[in-house]
C-alpha cells in the first residue's frame, strides 16, 4: 500500500514539477557526457572524436528523455493530441462508418436534448425574476350552486393596496392584464401581432426585473412603456435611440423607457409579450403577489380568506348570498402562468422517458458497429500489444476516439435538437412559436447534451474496447485472422443485439399505445357529418356589440339588441356568398372544450339543487347546418328563438334525468331529443347536453358555422370578406371543422408522432443488429454448413441450424423486453392514463402486437442469411478455410 | 493502472539488449558495493565489473534510476562530480537491500535452471 502511495506521490509530484524533472536530468546527462568526454580525451583522442565517442556510448539525449519514466508517462496532452489525430484518421479512412455511427449518435443524442430543452423550458425553469419561488398568481373563486365556479383574477387598486398592507402575508404585490387584441403603432406605421400588456408602476421593481437600457417604470410615471429585448432587436435594431420614441397602442401614445432583459417576456409562457405599458387609467389587473420570507401559500391562503370573501360579496351586491362558500387560490407563478404546463406535462415526461430508451438503443448500436470495426483493427491492436502498449494504453487509445464520435454526435445532435423543438413546437395549437419555448443553446442546453454525449461515449465506447484489447498475443500473431478471442467478442455483440431488441420492445409498446389513441380518436364518432363545414371565430364585445362589463349596467338591454342585430346581418352576408348552403351560429366555439354550464329550472323537470350540465347556446339553423337529426320530437325551429324555455337535450340528457320517463311529456319546455354529439371535441365525455337558443340572451357571439357546396378551403377568404364587410374588427379566424378536431387532439397527434418515429428507428437498428449477427452466424459456418448440405440435409435443417443462435439471442431480447415493458406499462399506468384514448396502459393485445411487430421484423432481418445458407454450394463451402 | 502512458516507442535497440529487470539488479549489486555513485560512475562500474561485456547504452541507466527510486529502493541527493559539475549521487536504502537478496536469489536459481536446460543435449536440434 505505501508504495503504491510512493508510487503516486511521485507520478503527482513529476506531473506538477515536469519542467523541473526535465531540466534536472539534462543536467544529469549533461554531467554524465562531460565525464565521459573527459574519460576519452584521457585516451588520447581528439576534442572532436572525444566528443563523439562520448555521444555514441551514451545514446541520443531525445531518445532518453523520451524514454524517461516522468517524461514519457506526463504528455498526458501530448498522448491525447497524438491519439486524436491517429483516431481522427481512422475516422477519416471510413466515411460511411463514420457517417452511420455519427448519425446515429445525433439522434439519440438531439432526440434528448431536444425533450430537455421542452421539459426545462417549460417545466423546470423559473422566470428571470427575483426569488421567483416566493411568486403567487392571486385569484377568488366563489362556488356557485351546484358546484359552479367562475374564478375572479383581476382586480382595481384598492385590493392590491389592501394586499400590500403590512398585516398581510405579502411583501408585495404587482399588476399585468394583457390587452385584447391592441393596435399598436410606430411612427404610423402599424405593428402586427404584438402582445401588450398593462402594468403596475411596480411591475419591474416589484419583480426585481432589470433594465437592458434605459430605466423601468416609477410610481410617479404615466402613459410610459417598456419594449421587450426581441422586438427592439427587431423593429428598432437594438438601438439606443429607442428611448424617448413613441409607441401608440388603442390610438393612445406612450413614450419608451427602457428595455427589458432578453428572456424576460412576462409571466404568459407560451404568448410573451413585446410591450409593457403604465397608463393613466386604472382598469383591473391579474395580480401577482410576492410572499412574505417564511410564509407559505397555505398560510397566506387562510389569512386572506376573510377579506376575499367580503370582496366578493362587496363586488357581486346583492347576487352573492353570505353563506355561499370561497376559494381562494394562490397559484405558484415564479415559473410563469401556462395553460400548455398542465396539458403537456405528462405528455412531455413520457416523450423524455421514450428517448432516453432510444438513447439506450443507439449506444448499443454505436457499441456493436465498433466492435465489429474493431474486430477488423485486431491485427493492429496485436501488433501494438506486441511493442508494449498496455492493456489501459489501448483502452485510452478507444477511448478517445469514442470521445471523438461523442463530440461530433453531440455537434450535430444540437442541430437535430434545434430542428426536433421547433417541429414538436410547431405541433402544438398555438398562433405562433413562443420565444420562451424555442430552442436556445445556453449552459443548461449545452451542459445536459455534454453529459448526455460523456454517458453514450462511456456506454458505447467502454465494452467494446474492453472486449477488443483483450489481446492474445502468442494466438493472434500466428493466426492469420489476428487477435482477441473472436467467441468472447462475439457474445458480446449478442448481448447487445439482444438488449436492442429488448429497448424496441419497449419502444413499440409506447408507440403503440398512443398511436391507438390517435387513431381512436380520429377515428371517433363525433356525431354530426364535418364535410365541407367551416368554424369563423368572431369577436362581437371587441367589435363593440354587447355588454363589455361584467357588473352589467343598465343599457345592456340594448346592446344585446345589437348583438343580435349584427348576427343577423352576418348570417345574411355570409349566407349570400356563392357556395354557402347554411350559417349557422353559437355563443361560444365548438370542438375547444367545454365552456359553458347550465342549471335551467324547467317546468315538470326537478334534477335536484345541486345538478349541473353541459350547455350549447345555438343560433337558428343550428341543427340544419350541422346535420344533427332529431331522434324524437323536433329541433329548434326560429319560432323558438323568441320564446324563452325552449330546449333540445340529447339522449345521454334522457338516461340520466328520465330513466324512467318520456321528456317530451313531463317537461313540455323541451321540445326534442338528439343523438349524442362530441360537440366539445374528440376527448370530450358522452354526458348530458342541453341546447339553448342563442336569440334569448344573445350577450356575445363567438363562432359561425357555414356548410359549403364545394370545397371549404378555396371559399375560407370570401366568408372572411363577407364577415369584415359588416365590421373588420368582427373576424378573428377561420378554420375546417377538421382542422378545429384536429387541434383538440394535437398533443395525442404530437405524442404519436414522435413516438412512432423513433419507435421506427428502433425497429431499424435493432433489425441491422439481428442482420449483422445472423449474417456472421452464416458465414462463420459455411464449411459446416456445405457439409451438411453435402450429406443430404434439407434447406430447412440447414436454415434453422444456421439460424439457431440467432434465435436465441432474438429470443431472449424479447422476452427480456415484454418482461420489462409489462412491468413498466403497470408502473406507469395511471400516469400515462391522461394521455391515452380508448385503451388502457396494460392493454395485453398492444403488448402483443409489440411483439408480434418485432418478430416480423426480425423474420425479415433474417431471411438474407437465411437465403445465403441455403445457396451454399457444398464443395466450394468446404474448400474455404 | 500505472501502465496507462507506457511509451508507444520502441526501445533502442542498437546495442545489446538488456531486460529493464537485469539492469536494475546490476545497479542496485553496484550500489549496494559501493555506496554512493552519481550515473557516470554507475555506468563505469557495470563496463569494468563485466570485462566491458556489458556494452550499454549508458543513458538507460537513468530510466533505470528513476524506476528504482520510485519504488523506493534506492534514494538520490545533490552533488558535485570529480570535473566539479553538478551531479545526482544515488545510494541504496534498506528495501533496496532486501530487494537486491530477493532478486538475486531468484537470478540464481534462474540461471541455474536455464544452465541445466541448455546444457541437456536433447535440447540441440
Amino acid at each position: 500500500m505505501t508504495s503504491f502511495f510512493r508510487l503516486l506521490w511521485s507520478r503527482l509530484r513529476s506531473f506538477v514539477g515536469k519542467g523541473r524533472l526535465d531540466r534536472e536530468l539534462d543536467v544529469e546527462l549533461a554531467t554524465h557526457l562531460e565525464l565521459l568526454t573527459d574519460e576519452a580525451r584521457k585516451r588520447g583522442l581528439s576534442e572532436a572524436d572525444a566528443r563523439r565517442e562520448a555521444l555514441l556510448k551514451l545514446g541520443r539525449p531525445e531518445s532518453i528523455r523520451d524514454q524517461h519514466p516522468h517524461a514519457r508517462r506526463l504528455r498526458l496532452a501530448d498522448l491525447l493530441v497524438q491519439d486524436s489525430k491517429y483516431a481522427f484518421r481512422m475516422l477519416r479512412k471510413s466515411p460511411a462508418f463514420t457517417a452511420v455511427v455519427t448519425l446515429t449518435l445525433a439522434l439519440g443524442i438531439g432526440a434528448n436534448t431536444a425533450l430537455f430543452s421542452l421539459v426545462d423550458n417549460l417545466l423546470l425553469r423559473s422566470l428571470p425574476v427575483r426569488d421567483p419561488g416566493q411568486l403567487v398568481q392571486v385569484s377568488v373563486i366563489p362556488i356557485f350552486p351546484g358546484g359552479f365556479k367562475k374564478g375572479v383574477n383581476a382586480f382595481d387598486g384598492t385590493v392590491f393596496e389592501a394586499v400590500r398592507a403590512p398585516d398581510r402575508p405579502f411583501a408585495d404585490a404587482v399588476g399585468f392584464m394583457r390587452l385584447d387584441r391592441p393596435t399598436v403603432a410606430v411612427d404610423g406605421e402599424t405593428e402586427l401581432s404584438r402582445n401588450v400588456e398593462q402594468i403596475s408602476a411596480n411591475f419591474f421593481s416589484g419583480l426585481g426585473v432589470a433594465p437592458v437600457i434605459g430605466r423601468t417604470p416609477e410610481p410617479s410615471d404615466n402613459a410610459i412603456a417598456v419594449v421587450s429585448a426581441r422586438w427592439w432587436r427587431a423593429r428598432f435594431d437594438g438601438r439606443q435611440d429607442v428611448l424617448g420614441r413613441t409607441v401608440t397602442v388603442n390610438g393612445q401614445p406612450y413614450s419608451i423607457i427602457g428595455v427589458a432583459p432578453s428572456g424576460f417576456y412576462g409571466f404568459l409562457v407560451e404568448d410573451g409579450a413585446d410591450i409593457w405599458i403604465v397608463s393613466p387609467e386604472a382598469p383591473e389587473l391579474r395580480m401577482i403577489a410576492r410572499l412574505k420570507p417564511g410564509v407559505t401559500a397555505v398560510q397566506a391562503q387562510g389569512a386572506m380568506h376573510a377579506y376575499f370573501r367580503q370582496y366578493l360579496v362587496d363586488r357581486f351586491r346583492g347576487q352573492f348570498p353570505p353563506d355561499q362558500p370561497v376559494e381562494t387560490e394562490l397559484l405558484p407563478a415564479g415559473q410563469g402562468l401556462s395553460q400548455l404546463r398542465g396539458q403537456y406535462r405528462g405528455a412531455l415526461l413520457a416523450l423524455m422517458a421514450l428517448v432516453t430508451i432510444v438513447l439506450f438503443t443507439t449506444c448499443t448500436n454505436v457499441g456493436n458497429l465498433l466492435m465489429l470495426r474493431n474486430a477488423a483493427r485486431r491485427r493492429e491492436l496485436t501488433v501494438r500489444a506486441a511493442l508494449g502498449a498496455g492493456r489501459s494504453r489501448l483502452i485510452l487509445q478507444y477511448l478517445v476516439e469514442g470521445s471523438l464520435l461523442a463530440v461530433l454526435g453531440c455537434v450535430i445532435g444540437l442541430a437535430f435538437a434545434a430542428w426536433g423543438v421547433s417541429v414538436i413546437l410547431s405541433m402544438l395549437p398555438l398562433p405562433a412559436i413562443p420565444e420562451s419555448l424555442a430552442f436556445h443553446v445556453d449552459a443548461r442546453i449545452l451542459g445536459f447534451a455534454a453529459g448526455v454525449s460523456i454517458l453514450s461515449a462511456l456506454l458505447f465506447g467502454l465494452a467494446p474496447a474492453w472486449r477488443a484489447t483483450d489481446v492474445d498475443l502468442a494466438g493472434s500473431l500466428r493466426s492469420s485472422q489476428g487477435a482477441t478471442s473472436p467467441k468472447r467478442a462475439r457474445r458480446m455483440g449478442r448481448v447487445l443485439v439482444a438488449c436492442q431488441v429488448g429497448l424496441s420492445v419497449l419502444l413499440l409498446v409506447g408507440a403503440g399505445l398512443f398511436v391507438q389513441t390517435l387513431r381512436n380518436l380520429s377515428q371517433l364518432d363525433i356525431g354530426f357529418n364535418t364535410d365541407r363545414l367551416l368554424q369563423v371565430s368572431i369577436d362581437t364585445r371587441f367589435a363593440g356589440y354587447g355588454r363589455r362589463n361584467q357588473g352589467g349596467d343598465a343599457d345592456s338591454q340594448n346592446r344585446e339588441g345589437e348583438v343580435a342585430g349584427v348576427l343577423r346581418l352576418l348570417r345574411e352576408r355570409v349566407g349570400a356568398v356563392s357556395g354557402v348552403q347554411s350559417v349557422t351560429a353559437t355563443r361560444n366555439w365548438l370542438m375547444r372544450g367545454e365552456n359553458s354550464r347550465m342549471a335551467v329550472r324547467i317546468p315538470g323537470f326537478d334534477p335536484g339543487r345541486d345538478a349541473m350540465w353541459s350547455g350549447v347556446t345555438v343560433g337558428p339553423d343550428f341543427f340544419e347546418t350541422m346535420g344533427i337529426q332529431a331522434v324524437r320530437g323536433r329541433t329548434l325551429t326560429a319560432a323558438d328563438v323568441t320564446h324563452r324555455g325552449r330546449y333540445v337535450i340529447n339522449e345521454a340528457f334522457v338516461r340520466r334525468y328520465f330513466p324512467n320517463d318520456d321528456p317530451l311529456v313531463r317537461a313540455p319546455g323541451i321540445v326534442g331529443i338528439v343523438r349524442d354529439v362530441r360537440v366539445f371535441g374528440p376527448r370530450s365525455e358522452i354526458a348530458p347536453l342541453m341546447y339553448e337558443p342563442l336569440q334569448v340572451e344573445p350577450d356575445r357571439v363567438s363562432a359561425l358555422q357555414v356548410r359549403t357546396a364545394g370545397d371549404p378551403d378555396t371559399m375560407a377568404s370570401a366568408i372572411g370578406e363577407a364577415v369584415r364587410s359588416v365590421n373588420p374588427k368582427l373576424f378573428v379566424g377561420i378554420l375546417t371543422m377538421r382542422e378545429e378536431i384536429d387541434r383538440g387532439i394535437a398533443r395525442e397527434r404530437m405524442v404519436a408522432a414522435i413516438s412512432a418515429f423513433f419507435s421506427l428507428l428502433g425497429l431499424l437498428l435493432a433489425s441491422i443488429g439481428i442482420f449483422g449477427v445472423a449474417s456472421y452466424a452464416v458465414a462463420q459456418r459455411t464449411k459446416e454448413l456445405a457439409i451438411r448440405r453435402a450429406l443430404g440435409a434439407g434447406r430447412w435443417s440447414v436454415i434453422r441450424e444456421s439460424l439457431r443462435e440467432t434465435s436465441v439471442v432474438f429470443v431472449l431480447g424479447l422476452a427480456a423486453g415484454t418482461i420489462a415493458a409489462v412491468i413498466l406499462v403497470r408502473l406507469t399506468a395511471s400516469v400515462i392514463a391522461e394521455l391515452l384514448f380508448g385503451l388502457t396502459a396494460t392493454d395485453a393485445v398492444n403488448i402483443a402486437g409489440a411483439v408480434i411487430v418485432m418478430v416480423a421484423v426480425a423474420m425479415a432481418a433474417c431471411l438474407l442469411p437465411a437465403h445465403r445458407a441455403t445457396r451454399i454450394d457444398p464443395l466450394a463451402g468446404m474448400r474455404e478455410e | 493502472m500505472w501502465n496507462l502512458y507506457r511509451s508507444t516507442r520502441m526501445p533502442d535497440r542498437s546495442k545489446l539488449d538488456l531486460l529493464q529487470g537485469t539492469l536494475d539488479l546490476m545497479v542496485l549489486r553496484t550500489l549496494a558495493t559501493l555506496g554512493s555513485l552519481h550515473g557516470y560512475g554507475i555506468a563505469r562500474r557495470i563496463e569494468q565489473v563485466s570485462g566491458d561485456h556489458v556494452i550499454l547504452n549508458q543513458g538507460t541507466i537513468y530510466i533505470s534510476l528513476v524506476r528504482l527510486e520510485e519504488r523506493g529502493w534506492i534514494r538520490s541527493k545533490w552533488g558535485v562530480s570529480e570535473n566539479n559539475r553538478r551531479a545526482r549521487f544515488y545510494s541504496i536504502t534498506k528495501a533496496g537491500e532486501k530487494q537486491l537478496a530477493a532478486e538475486t536469489e531468484n537470478w540464481e536459481r534462474v540461471a541455474a535452471m536455464m544452465g541445466r536446460v541448455l546444457a541437456d543435449p536433447g535440447a540441440e536440434s
